[in-house]
């Protein structure tokens, strides 16, 4: 039973494998990336289920005692995103022959691709901080694999910025576990709670938990740390971008939830606070940056980094209801930006350009995508009764219990720009006079590339307007974050 | 000793630091290579230095160094390793590419 | 209830196909049954002894979101008014819009609209009631850009949607605040609890953003801009949306809150100034303007300014005034409305300096229009339902209930002289818009089209509106009785005492007032080229379109500013920002928390040999960062690597030492295999400001790294895990390196994915080196 919870990481890990043996039969393995993709996601909506029902999986890796071997925890949280994972992952290997060259299938997409969503799946599941680490390593070098993919000039120039701003965070991140092992004594998540607790988070304790956040937030693209984000997230293919999109940042996010719920949550007047501060300017200069462009995918990249400050937001004022929006707007913000990705490559394919100024009168010639791409807009802008609004509500109702109006007012603000950034890309490049197709030759693959994206939106909004599906589970993971004591139960047994 | 092994380390990333911060794409993987450098000193050290023999059961020996970050380290420099050559090599072919090897001609602001 | 609510939604999902057949039977047809079907609903509840009633539907429970319909007289005025229009505005539409026009796309976002806006005036949950505003804003954006083709189609679009959807959100924030404050998310229960509100410290700010919400959904000075964009909408939108239901979704969020906020003073002040103020600037702007649609877009904003006005007053005949000029409002507005889409569709213009002596073309048009337009002015004759919702008005704003002193009593003082001020003006647009469109002198070579009567489908609907205008103005009290009533008595909030309307009072000071209008308004009327060049003069540069305009635009270009500002694709300046706040932050955490500590106690001893390691790794790692040949730099870096190697030896590590001189081998013959293709090392040219900087970063950075690292060091707390490996390294593991059998056993984990990593690592390089673009194929 306990077995369960390597399968999300092994099932990807050994479809990564076999996709590189067979990377030259572009067919074949498109095919049976496909299959194994679905398949994938149906193990996991199994073990997903099983955690629901029947609460935790504690898998001890090699049958070795916590907290000295490896604990690979599925708790509801991250069997969750683990989910949201994979059905990101099934829409996009749905896209990916629409969008790639063969070339680029043959040159092991597939196999970066699984191998990503192992890295993810890796991340989330386990309860050691070491092995987050090499996870968070396992990711970034699929992500490496795929940002370079294609060996464009623009693409290998951000490449490079990428690949050395991820690796100055890991080379802090492993340095910060040594500085936490020297105090603490141990790398297994549930004892450094147990521990930090007993002495009450020190002052040093606070320090190290701070550079933690920081190498957390580099990842996650927190102000002031998130510059490096938007250029490099649009320049590789766009079924690439979605999966950064949808998939880096939020283990970033995840990563500071569980670490400021679960490990460091003595001084949260102090921590806390200062991340309700980082929320409102992460959620300003992100929206300042989706205005000040009219590249429809760099829009939809910065985009990425107001709805990082909401989720900040809701860790900043930490309570069970706050708490709640951050992982409902964690869900939402996982398959609404694979959308807004897909879409925008999609957009940018027919239209031959990506720049709102050469384009306009797009709808006449393509209804769908321009209807998915209003639809899409209202998702993430938070129009109720859609996925985005809950999460903003339950942040704002955590918000106002705690008084912090600030912070509330900035949210609702962000939240009027960024409809107004996205309905820029509806009004100036679907409104406008009938002109002549532009590629007529493409229409047909623009709109095969839209299902995919149709198909996560219906999810979405599904999210939003169904969310008596979703509330309960994701109220009783706030309730579960915010009481440690049950995690750590279940990891050490004591 | 730690306290000399902490400076040196910090010595590594301010040095290291400080090429990342420079134009020119050498210098800037070199200073990389002294910050991982750095970190897998700072594990050492944070280990607790010289307390005991080499991990390495033997008899009559009851005092051994924590091998725990030195299994740490070993997996770091593996990793390291890797993401080096990669960049190594993402470095040739991008500047060979786009013809510079100069961060700030790298900047790119085609995209507006 | 909720069928009738949902049932334009779902007529929504099927006008796509039944406008497949749009050739043989116009859309509009299908569409105009369903608010007729509503209507029928609804006007079964009219009468003297109706009572509130609630029906409950759970949606989300667990966020207590559900949907509650709460029908009493005010939603019921609301609900009629929609479903009533709504079916008369459907029918012209049929004879308005061409069938080559997208038919499909008018009628979705018709019947989504309508169906949001009962949601509206119905929900009495807040959140239900927030998630219909914001698709009557959508709809309308819709609608508005439906000519998309135009450009100001386009810019009216996005300003009504920035607007109105800035003050949804607003809205938003009011409503989750009264909503936690009282624990319930409904209407009814707030109101209940109003002292929780009203006592808050937070109310203020309640306020703010309520009204924010109320004024710009309801177009009052200054958030009324959008609403002249908004005519850009085809006619029968104008006339259904901005003037008779969604411009008073505002109005009824005022009404429906004032059983509640109307104890406050602060609500009495800002709605009535809001409201005055809006009438009259609303009214002096209609007589500038030009377009028929113009005119009546800046009525509408100064009516609604004159209905909001009368909420903030409060009093029992202000709101009853209220209440009343409500439906009143919709029937000469709506008529006029369609009177203006009928000479556009008949004359081709709406310029009203092109457009005179229409009144022999079409003399039933002009009939209607002068009956409407006369009401609205609210000419004292007895069959027009205008005069007496305004007499209501002059008669409430000279009885003001409130504090006589401060400025809420300089404020009762003037008000009835503006109240006074805004009708003469009302009169002039009005009679300007009769007389300049239907009389005077026809200058049909300026007409696009030779004018005739409308086909008499057009003529139906403003029929039916002037009829109403004439029966509620002839028998006031047929509608006061079992429908006005109920509508004020549930915005008071309590049962007010039978209100019998009669045209004639007597001499008393509200006519007075009236004749005033009517004495200075014909003056006016009458002289109006006189006056046209101060009309053109004066609001000049004090507009609020202006703000608006810079606003959006400037947001724009300092965005784009701002941004370029510090994403400028400099690698270095990223690093250096990045660094920096990580700097400040920490250290600025260390000194708040007491983080730092040395402690010497427990450290090992200083040997020479380490010492001259240590000392020659850090000239060798200075000297990386000082030399300026390639080769040498690499090598420096491998003296690094080398000397790290001699510290794990040292440090009894031999395992680590192995590996790193391994790895430290081969990476400097990939620097050396990789470099050599490379430039060379240039001298720095950077200025000495980068230098020092880049100098400042680099050692905060450092020392921040030691200065954390001697701290932890100094306080280990606990015991290390590593005990454990060191006993059961033999008994479990079955190894006596007890490093290669936790990396081998006990962290098996690490190992495998590490080797992924290298995996991955290979196959990218691979791709690399291999994968090459051929020309033009991006």
């Amino acid at each position: 039973m306990s077995n369960l919870a390597v399968l999300p990481i092994l099932l990807p890990l050994l479809a990564g494998i076999f996709a590189a043996f067979i990377h030259k039969k572009t067919t074949v393995v498109r095919t049976v990336s496909k299959m194994l993709a679905v398949i994938n996601l149906l193990v996991v909506g199994f073990v997903f289920i099983k955690v629901k029902e029947q609460g935790s999986i504690v898998l001890e890796v090699g049958g070795w005692d916590a907290p000295f071997g490896i604990v690979l925890v599925g708790d509801l949280l991250s069997m969750t995103l683990v989910l949201t994972t994979n059905i990101i992952a099934v829409a996009s290997v749905f896209f990916a022959p629409q969008s790639l060259s063969e070339k680029e299938e043959s040159y092991y997409f597939y196999s970066f691709f699984f191998l990503l969503i192992t890295g993810v799946s890796g991340a989330f599941l386990t309860g050691d901080l070491f092995n987050l680490f090499v996870f968070f390593e396992v990711l970034l070098m699929a992500s490496y694999g795929l940002i370079v993919l294609g060996n464009g000039k623009v693409q290998l120039r951000e490449s490079i910025k990428y690949v050395l701003i991820n690796l100055f965070s890991s080379m802090l991140f492993v340095t910060t576990i040594a500085f936490l092992y020297s105090v603490v004594g141990t790398v297994n998540m549930a004892q450094i709670a147990v521990r930090v607790q007993e002495v009450e988070q020190q002052g040093i304790l606070t320090t190290i938990a701070i550079l933690l956040f920081f190498v957390f937030a580099t990842k996650a693209a927190v102000f002031p740390l998130y510059y490096w984000l938007p250029r490099p997230y649009i320049s590789p293919n766009p079924v690439v971008s979605a999966l950064f999109g949808a998939l880096l940042t939020k283990v970033g996010i995840y990563s500071i939830l569980r670490t400021f719920t679960l490990m460091f949550n003595q001084q949260v007047e102090l921590t806390h606070t200062l991340f309700i501060y980082l929320a409102a300017l992460t959620m300003i200069f992100g929206v300042i940056g989706a205005l000040s462009t009219h590249n429809i995918k760099l829009i939809v990249a910065y985009n990425i980094i107001p709805a990082v400050g909401f989720m900040l937001m809701g860790i900043g004022i930490f309570t069970e209801v706050s708490i709640s929006g951050t992982i409902y707007y964690l869900v939402h913000d996982m398959i609404i930006k694979g959308v807004l990705f897909l879409l925008a490559g999609a957009i940018a394919y027919v239209a031959g350009t990506s720049d709102l100024r050469k384009m306009g009168g797009l709808i006449h010639h393509y209804p769908v995508l321009g209807w998915l791409m209003f639809l899409a807009s209202l998702v993430l802008a938070g129009i109720p009764p859609f996925s985005g609004f809950i999460g903003k509500l339950q942040l704002i109702r955590g918000g106002v219990g705690e008084e912090q109006v600030m912070i509330i007012i900035v949210a609702l603000i962000s939240s009027l720009l960024i409809l107004f950034s996205m309905i820029r890309i509806f009004i100036r490049g679907f409104w406008g006079e009938k002109t002549d197709i532009p590629f007529p030759e493409r229409k047909r693959r623009g709109n095969l590339m839209a299902l995919p994206a149709a198909a996560l939106l219906t999810l979405s909004v599904l999210l939003g307007v169904g969310a008596e599906w979703f509330f309960p589970t994701i109220e009783s993971i706030s309730q579960y974050l915010m009481d440690p004591e049950i995690y750590i139960d279940s990891v050490l047994k004591e | 000793m730690e306290f000399i092994m902490a400076i040196l380390a910090g010595i590594l990333f301010t040095t290291g630091v400080y090429n990342l911060l420079q134009k020119q794409l050498l210098r800037i993987i070199i200073g990389t290579g002294l910050i991982s450098h750095g970190a897998h000193l700072f594990i050492l050290t944070m280990g607790e230095l010289k307390r005991g023999a080499p991990p390495v059961l033997s008899e009559g020996i009851e005092q051994y160094t924590d091998p725990l970050p030195q299994a740490l380290i070993l997996t770091s420099i593996v990793i390291s390793f890797g993401v080096t050559s990669l960049l190594l090599v993402l470095a040739y072919r991008a500047s060979k590419i786009n013809g510079t090897d100069n961060m700030e001609q790298l900047r790119g602001n085609d995209y507006e | 209830m909720l069928v009738a609510v949902l049932l334009p939604f779902i007529i929504a999902i099927f006008i796509p196909f039944l406008s497949r057949w749009k050739d043989k039977l116009h859309t509009g047809f299908f569409v105009t049954i369903v608010p007729v079907i509503i209507f029928i609903y609804f006007v079964r509840f009219l009468g003297t002894g109706f009572e509130p009633i609630v029906q409950e539907y759970s949606w989300i429970p667990s966020l207590d979101i559900n949907m509650v319909f709460h029908l009493d007289g005010l939603s019921l005025l609301f609900v009629l008014l929609i479903s009533g229009i709504g079916s008369l505005v459907a029918f012209y539409s049929v004879f308005y819009l061409h069938k080559s026009e997208q038919l499909g796309h008018f009628y979705v976002y018709f019947l989504i609209f309508m169906g949001s806006m009962l949601g509206v005036v119905l929900s009495d949950n807040v959140f239900a009631l927030y998630s219909f505003w914001e698709f009557t804003s959508l709809s309308s954006f819709l609608l508005i850009g439906f000519w998309n083709y135009k450009k100001e189609s386009r810019y009216g679009a996005l300003k009504s949607m920035l607007i109105t959807v800035f003050g949804g959100l607003s809205l938003l924030g009011a409503l989750i605040f009264m909503s936690v404050l009282t624990n319930t998310t409904s209407i009814q229960g707030m109101i209940d609890q109003q002292q929780l509100i009203l006592n808050n410290e937070y109310f203020p700010l309640i306020l703010t953003l309520l009204l924010l919400g109320a004024f710009t959904k309801s177009a009052q000075f200054p958030f009324h801009i959008w609403l002249p964009d908004a005519m850009e909408a085809p006619t029968p939108v104008s006339a259904y949306l901005h003037s008779a239901t969604m411009v008073k979704a505002g109005i009824y969020l005022v009404a429906r809150y004032s059983p509640m906020l109307s104890a406050n003073e602060w609500f009495f002040i800002i709605v009535s100034t809001a409201g005055i103020v809006t009438l009259c600037w609303g009214s002096y702007m209609a007589v500038r303007q030009t377009d028929l649609k113009g005119i009546l877009a800046f009525s509408t904003i100064s009516q609604l300014g004159m209905i909001m006005a009368m909420l903030g007053f409060g009093t029992k005949v202000a709101i009853f005034g209220a209440v009343f000029h409500i439906l009143n409002h919709a029937t000469f507005k709506g008529s006029l409305f369609m009177i203006a889409g009928i000479v556009d569709h008949e004359a081709g213009t709406r310029d009203i300096r092109k457009l005179g002596g229409l009144m022999t073309f079409m003399p039933i048009t002009a009939t209607l229009a002068v009956l409407a337009s006369f009401s609205m002015a609210g000419v004292p004759l007895p069959f027009l339902n205008g005069f007496y919702s305004k007499e209501l008005f002059f008669d409430a704003s000279l009885h003001l209930e409130a504090a006589s002193t401060g400025f809420t009593g300089f404020f009762m003082t003037i008000v009835p002289y503006l109240a006074v001020f805004g009708s003469i003006f009302t009169f002039v647009y009005s009679m300007y818009f009769f007389f300049g469109t239907f009389r005077g002198k026809a200058h049909l070579e300026e007409l696009p089209k030779k004018p005739h009567e409308a086909p008499i489908g057009m003529l139906v609907s403003p029929i039916i509106l002037v009829a109403g205008v004439i029966l509620i103005g002839l028998f006031p009290n047929v509608v006061n009785e079992p429908f006005i009533a109920h509508a004020a008595e549930s915005v008071k909030g309590m049962a007010l005492e039978e209100k019998h309307l009669k045209f004639w009072h007597g001499i008393v000071p509200p006519f007075i007032m009236s004749l005033a209008v009517l004495v200075f308004g014909t003056i006016l009327a009458l002289s109006r080229k006189v006056w046209t060049p101060v009309y053109r003069f004066v609001p000049g540069v004090l507009s609020a379109n202006k703000v608006y305009d810079g606003l959006v635009d400037r947001v724009e270009s300092y965005s784009e500013t701002i941004t370029k500002g510090y994403m400028n694709g400099s690698l270095g300046r990223y690093v250096r920002l990045i660094l920096a706040a990580i700097i400040v932050t920490t250290f600025a955490f260390m000194a708040i928390t007491g983080g730092f500590k040395i402690d010497t106690s427990n450290l090992s001893q200083i040997t020479a040999p380490e010492i001259l390691v240590a000392v020659t790794m850090v000239i060798a790692a200075i000297g990386t960062a000082l030399t300026n040949n390639r080769i040498a730099a690499i090598l420096i870096l491998g003296v690094v690597g080398y000397g790290l190697s001699m510290l794990f030896v040292i440090y009894r590590a031999p395992d680590l030492a192995l590996t790193q001189l391994i790895v430290e081998t081969v990476t400097v013959a990939l620097f050396l295999l990789v470099f050599y293709h490379l430039p060379k090392l240039r001298k720095k040219d950077e200025p000495v400001s980068t230098k020092v900087l880049n100098l400042i970063i680099s050692i905060g950075f450092g020392s921040l790294m030691t200065m954390v690292a001697i701290s932890s060091h100094s306080s280990k707390l606990f015991d290390s895990i590593a005990d454990y490996f060191v006993k059961n390294s033999y008994k479990l593991g079955g190894g006596d390196n007890i490093v290669n059998v936790i990396l081998v056993d006990f962290r098996g984990l690490d190992t495998l994915f590490e080797i992924v990593v290298l995996g991955i690592a290979a196959m990218a390089i691979f791709g690399l080196i291999r994968l090459r673009k051929t020309k033009g194929d991006e």
